[in-house]
């Protein structure tokens, strides 16, 4: 197994309060690694460290090394001259709370392919069809695509979000509790698409759920007041 | 603890001073209806031509509120064209690449600029109006652009105030999304916070709309005359509703001219309220998009 | 960042600086016409002698009384009725009736102030007249009655909202100990709202003093230093609208920067004010 993401000496500082500190950390291709541990003790911040999210956010700042294999090489994704919109197109992110955007089905997916441009009509909905079969929701919405996407049903919604996510075929997909606001059954349909997905994909998970990381993490961690305390 | 005297002394405080307010209110409007519902007719408008003609322009009309109508419509098609881009494109900035620090410093020139007396604003229009007619055109005369563009300023902070209003209260995990799927600042504004920041925008578009029709005291210093027919071009002089019920109010030659000030304050009001409605059903509909959940 | 992306984010810098460039500038420009009165060391005398170009006195002082005069009435009278009124529709009805209300004075916020003074000339002025037997009924007291029902909605709308700043669990805490609606009115919302109340009143006192159209057309416009509500005053912004028509080089027109400088001044003090009470005015 070969690593994917290389995490070492990671401080995150929140309105200059300390929330990570010296995270040092690897993830394997295709594989999910977890992340667990109680609740507000840096777990998201970490998820967004990565895909560099926190710069959108006002009073967060980060320091360290975050090093992501695309293609052979490693590359610090905190190199001055890296294209964070570029970066976001590689490593998906799925939220807790589901945030379809308040347009349909259909042009929520496209969404991704949009923002890149230069994708035809007849290759876009064929890619909205790929990626929403990977995100088990093809067979429930295929016939009302043009709807509201505020109309799914919670756990749709975020199988919604996470077909969003995978269109551009990420490598990387980091998921922050995405299961917390469903009921068990949805969860469960998502934990079991996560499966699938992980084959094409390396996954990063932030879970509270312990039962849930032990059926699908292959490695975890646990993070306790801002610092690693076990590792699996 | 309040004693029950003193509770029902407050409540009954309370209705007294909105039976006043609202008595207040219909008398005023009562007035109007009662002296000026008989000049409610086409006459009011078209004096002696007929609609057609005057619509299509082929004729003059000189005893109806037509041009006054027209030079209003006109004002605020300049007014607006004038002052929407601009106040967009800063409310844009403020609320979303601006740093606080900067932030706060601007939101303090633009509520000075929101307090700024709308005389004075016309008395800024008219010097402006002065001093390009000595120095570079000496023949640019107070004028519907000179006109439009002062009620532009009055109405600029109304706009980036709305527009950056309407952008910083969109629900945070909205701004985060876009983002997160590799959009930049630029696409996620123009394809997600715009779209979802529209129907506020809008209504403060309304609202200007509005302080563009009622106002008087700018466009009195700046281009409104009492007979000016309808504006030939945007360098000419121009009438306008607000202004000929003001002139109507102290130079009216007889009582069917008087008449037809009252008419002319109804016709005022009806536009006005109608601007208000909209606007507020407008504002409803945004209210109503975002609560939107399964 | 891309270009494109450049490229936009300077246009709204530009249109954000060009907006800053207005505001400041329309101070400014007043500022370097009315240049030959510093120079001759006359603005600040200016502000307080008489109007009397017969007699070569060209002061603004009867001016800047009657704009303070018909703002203070205005303010006065408005505040004790938008307050009635706000409680009214912000915390003893805040359903149905009060609903109803607030749309009513919503819809009057959108009246012009030129209606008001049409009427004000047809209506007010002729029953001060009869009630006050003497003088013209065009006077302090009609304007700045009148000037203070425009100025209501506004306020009423500001105090309402104002009444909403308080935190619910603050209520919800009084609730529990069963305080009633005044009670709770009075002891927990009032304490919360007051400071927020205070902003309302300076900008709406900034509004009177910049209101042309009431005071020109009802006010009565005489430039003497007024002595009672029943004399008619001139304000800062009738005075300008009258005197426009003078001769550019006169010191008549130079007047008016004065005038100008002065509301400026004057609103821009309302701003720093209400600025300074932590609350943004959103009137």
């Amino acid at each position: 197994m070969q690593p994917k993401i290389k995490i070492a000496g990671l401080d995150f500082y929140y309105n200059g309060r300390p929330v990570l500190e010296n995270i040092c950390m690897e993830a394997f291709e295709n594989t999910i690694t977890a992340v667990t541990g109680p609740s507000g003790q840096g777990k998201s911040s970490l998820l967004i460290a990565v895909n560099r999210l926190w710069e959108s956010i006002e009073g967060a700042r980060v320091k360290g090394d975050i090093q992501i294999r695309f293609g052979q090489t490693f590359q610090n994704i905190y190199d001055p001259g890296f294209r964070v919109p570029e970066l976001r197109k590689k490593v998906g992110m799925v939220f807790q709370m589901p945030n379809p955007l308040p347009m349909s089905i259909y042009k929520n997916i496209v969404f991704p392919l949009k923002l890149t441009g230069g994708h035809k009509k007849k290759d876009a909905a064929f890619r909205v069809e790929t990626a929403l079969k990977r995100s088990f929701l093809w067979e429930e919405v295929k016939d009302r695509l043009n709807e509201d996407a505020r109309s799914l049903s919670g756990g749709q919604q975020q199988r919604l979000c996470i077909a969003r996510a995978l269109i551009l075929n990420p490598e990387v997909l980091l998921l922050d509790e995405p299961t917390a606001s469903l009921d068990d059954t949805s969860g469960r349909m998502i934990e079991s698409l996560l499966l699938e997905v992980k084959k094409s994909c390396t996954l990063l998970l932030v879970s509270h759920y312990l039962d849930q990381v032990k059926r699908i993490a292959d490695k975890g961690m646990r993070l306790s007041r801002g610092q690693i305390t076990q590792a699996w | 603890m309040v004693s029950p005297f003193w509770d029902r002394a407050f409540r009954l405080f309370a209705w007294g001073c909105s039976l006043v307010l609202m008595g207040t209110f219909l008398i005023i409007i009562g007035f109007l209806c009662i002296k000026g519902y008989t000049a409610l007719n086409l006459r009011l408008i078209f004096g002696d031509t007929g609609f057609w003609d005057a619509v299509v322009l082929r004729r003059q009309v000189f005893d109806g509120l037509f041009p006054a109508m027209a030079g209003t419509l006109c004002l605020i098609l300049l007014s607006v064209v004038l002052a929407v881009p601009l106040g967009l494109s800063t409310g844009i900035f403020l609320a979303e690449y601006a740093s606080p620090r900067v932030k706060w410093f601007f939101s303090f020139v633009f509520d000075i600029l929101a307090g700024i007396p709308s005389i004075v604003v016309g008395l800024f229009g008219f010097s402006i109006t002065l001093f390009l007619h000595q120095s570079f055109f000496d023949r640019l005369y107070p004028c519907l652009l000179i006109s439009a563009l002062s009620l532009a300023f009055l109405v600029l902070p109304y706009m980036i105030r709305t527009t950056q209003m309407a952008l910083e209260s969109l629900p945070a995990s909205l701004r985060l999304t876009a983002p997160s799927l590799g959009a930049t600042q630029l696409q996620s504004i123009v394809y997600v916070l715009l779209p979802a920041a529209l129907s506020t925008i809008l209504s403060g578009i309304i609202l200007s709309i509005g302080r563009c029709a009622e106002d008087t005291a700018v466009i009195m210093l700046t281009g409104a005359v009492a007979t000016a027919g309808i504006p030939r071009s945007v360098f000419s002089s121009f009438e306008a509703l607000p202004f000929y019920i003001y002139y109507i109010s102290s130079q009216y030659a007889d009582h069917s001219e008087l008449i037809n000030g009252y008419g002319a304050c109804l016709v005022l009001i009806f536009i006005c309220m109608n601007l208000f409605v909209l606007s507020h059903f407008l504002k409803k509909r945004l209210s109503q998009k975002l609560l939107f959940r399964h | 960042m891309g270009m494109k992306d450049f490229f936009l984010k300077s246009l709204f810098l530009g249109a954000c600086l060009l907006s800053a460039g207005i505001a400041l500038g329309i101070l400014g420009f007043m500022v370097v016409l009315a240049y030959p009165l510093f120079a001759q060391g006359l603005f600040w005398d200016m502000l307080i002698t008489p109007w009397s170009p017969g007699q070569g006195l060209f002061g603004v002082g009867p001016m800047i009384t009657g704009t303070l005069c018909i703002a203070s009435l205005a303010v006065g009278v408005s505040v004790p009725i938008s307050f009635g009124v706000a409680c009214f529709v912000g915390i003893l009805h805040p359903g149905g009736k009060g609903r109803i209300l607030k749309f009513v004075v919503e819809a009057m916020t959108s009246v012009p102030t030129v209606i008001y003074g049409f009427v004000g000339i047809f209506l007010m002025v002729p029953l001060v007249r009869e009630l006050f037997s003497g003088g013209s009924g065009m006077c302090i007291l009609s304007a700045g009655m009148m000037l203070g029902l425009l100025i209501s909605p506004t306020m009423i709308l500001f105090f309402a909202q104002s009444f909403t700043l308080v935190p619910q669990n603050h209520l919800d805490a009084a609730d529990a100990l069963g305080a009633n609606t005044v009670q709770k009115f009075f002891y927990i919302v009032l304490p919360c709202a007051w400071k927020s109340m205070v902003t309302g009143l300076v900008l709406s006192f900034g509004r009177a003093m910049g209101d042309t159209l009431i005071a020109l057309m009802i006010g009565g416009n005489a430039a003497a230093f007024p002595e009672s509500v029943l004399d008619p005053a001139r304000t800062l912004t009738a005075h300008i609208a009258l005197i426009i028509a003078a001769d550019f080089d006169s010191i008549e027109f130079k007047t008016l920067f004065v005038c100008g400088i002065s509301l400026y001044a004057m609103t821009g003090i309302g701003v720093v004010l209400a600025r300074g009470l932590g609350q943004r005015g959103r009137a």
